[in-house]
């Protein structure tokens, strides 16, 4: 795979509003993940030598729940919708203090966006929309406290 | 079980040898296919005699991890483990063990790297992971808690890991709230817990862990050469990282079993006796706020209680701690 196979791709997710596509090849692996602006893709790659492929013992079955049920329908937001902490701790906008927050006001979100990051005692626990809409508005700082059931964001309809 | 496995097993459980005909009855195959897995596994650096009289013997392991080696060792009752992978090399063994997750891989699967390019700790700090010197490995559980009740994992792993270590160096390994574990002062190992929830349920909790095992100071990056150690450079002496990674998972799941089974309160104490934070000065940062007081003692989640220097006693359960020296 070159650079001209990988622009084309990312053309083609842009224009089916694909936000992450992930493909595995021998020895090659490739996630494509669009990020907050339009068009812009951020490219995780990696290499791995054929020989350490991972072993696995007694496949892992799929969970109950994961077979057999119809994809749930994915969830709008509603005028006002909340997400709230469902835990004490501390708010993290960003993955790193120096990386980008996770979303802004007026982004759309899908179900599975991360919004934030709370840790409590040094669990990290991504906090995902799970809800599709646009943020609107951003409740809870950086770097501070929050409360368990403490609204964080709100989501508008798209 | 792998053919290798079996044999890896056999030859580990007797240690004086065993013969090439035992293995074919064992395994119900031929001598020549047995001879064929044992070329293989001398080539991967296992060091097998073979006599007339008393058959494959294993004189040494290769300073490897291996999943068939690993697996050989690990009791059948044993959750933690029960499914395994070693990768030679990957950004992040989180990051791996995320994506099993997330395919729906049952709790207990641990994912070992030899060798991490983008091993991390908390907001993203990097952990360094060079290739063979320590165990770099995540872990895959599935708690029957709510988000708020899995800081119990961090007092848990904290305590599996400092006990895995005392039984396999005799080092006295000390915690430091919340759960990086150190010896004389300096971090040797540390663990970071994602989790995957809902408002009230847990999906998964993928538990890090980045062990210092064979590294010299050398081998540490400038900027945590003060601060970090490793069981060799403490002891003087290598260790087996097969040992250590088998020490980890066992401990692991035994406190893990007594968590599931209610006993927490047991794991917290222990917990209390390796935690060197309390009674000491300290200053906790979080984002740009810092809280200055005495870590007096621990309340029943974990959460560090610190009297401040104005007599008002904080909870504390996220930041950076540190503890003023010359105290």
């Amino acid at each position: 795979m070159d650079l001209k196979d990988l622009k084309s791709i990312i053309d083609l997710m842009r224009k089916n509003s694909v936000s992450e596509l992930e493909l595995e090849k021998e020895g090659f692996k490739i996630r494509l993940k669009r990020g907050a602006e339009e068009g812009q893709a951020v490219v995780h790659h990696e290499y791995r030598p054929v020989m350490g492929q991972p072993m696995m013992y007694s496949q892992p079955p799929i969970t109950a729940g994961a077979t057999g049920t119809a994809p749930e329908p994915v969830r709008v937001a509603e005028e006002g919708t909340e997400i709230k902490s469902p835990m004490i701790g501390t708010l993290y906008r960003s993955a790193s203090p120096d990386a980008p927050p996770f979303v802004e006001i007026g982004q759309q979100v899908d179900p599975e966006t991360v919004v934030c990051i709370i840790e409590a005692m040094k669990v990290m626990n991504e906090i995902k929309a799970e809800v599709r809409g646009v943020i609107a508005e951003i409740v809870a700082d950086n770097s501070k406290p929050v409360e368990y059931g403490q609204v964080l964001f709100r989501i508008k309809p798209n | 079980m792998t053919l290798d496995t079996q044999i890896i097993a056999a030859l580990r459980s007797n240690t004086a040898g065993v013969s090439s005909s035992d293995l074919c009855n064992k395994l119900g195959i031929t001598r020549a296919a047995i001879w064929a897995r044992i070329e293989s596994l001398r080539n991967q650096g296992y060091e097998i005699i073979a006599s007339p009289h008393i058959g494959y013997r294993l004189v040494r392991s290769p300073d490897k991890l291996n999943a068939d080696d690993l697996h050989a060792q690990i009791p059948s009752k044993q959750i933690i483990g029960r499914d395994l992978c070693v990768l030679e090399q990957t950004t992040s063994t989180n990051d791996e063990a995320d994506r099993f997750a997330r395919q729906g891989a049952r709790e207990g699967l641990a994912v070992f790297a030899e060798s991490q390019t983008r091993g991390r700790g908390r907001l993203g700090r990097i952990w360094s992971s060079p290739p063979r010197k320590g165990v770099w490995a995540s872990i895959l559980l599935r708690p029957p808690f709510t988000p708020a009740e899995t800081t119990r994992i961090t007092v848990m792993s904290a305590v599996s890991v400092a006990r895995a270590i005392q039984l396999q160096t005799g080092l006295k390994p000390e915690i430091k709230w919340p759960n990086d574990i150190l010896l004389k002062g300096r971090k040797t190992a540390g663990i970071l817990t994602e989790m995957q929830a809902e408002s009230d349920h847990v999906n998964y909790v993928i538990l890090g862990i980045g062990l210092d095992v064979n590294q010299t100071q050398a081998d540490f990056p400038a900027e945590v050469k003060p601060v970090a150690t490793s069981l060799k450079i403490e002891s003087g002496r290598a260790f087996s990282r097969t040992d250590i990674a088998l020490a980890l998972l066992r401990e692991l799941d035994s406190d893990y079993r007594r968590l599931c089974a209610g006993k927490f309160s047991a794991i917290a104490e222990e917990w209390e006796g390796l935690c060197t934070t309390l009674g000491k000065e300290i200053t906790v940062t979080v984002g740009n706020q810092q809280h200055r007081g005495r870590a007096e003692s621990l309340d029943p989640s974990g959460a560090l209680l610190l009297r401040t220097v104005f007599g008002r006693l904080e909870r504390i359960i996220g930041g950076d701690v540190s503890i003023q020296k010359n105290r």
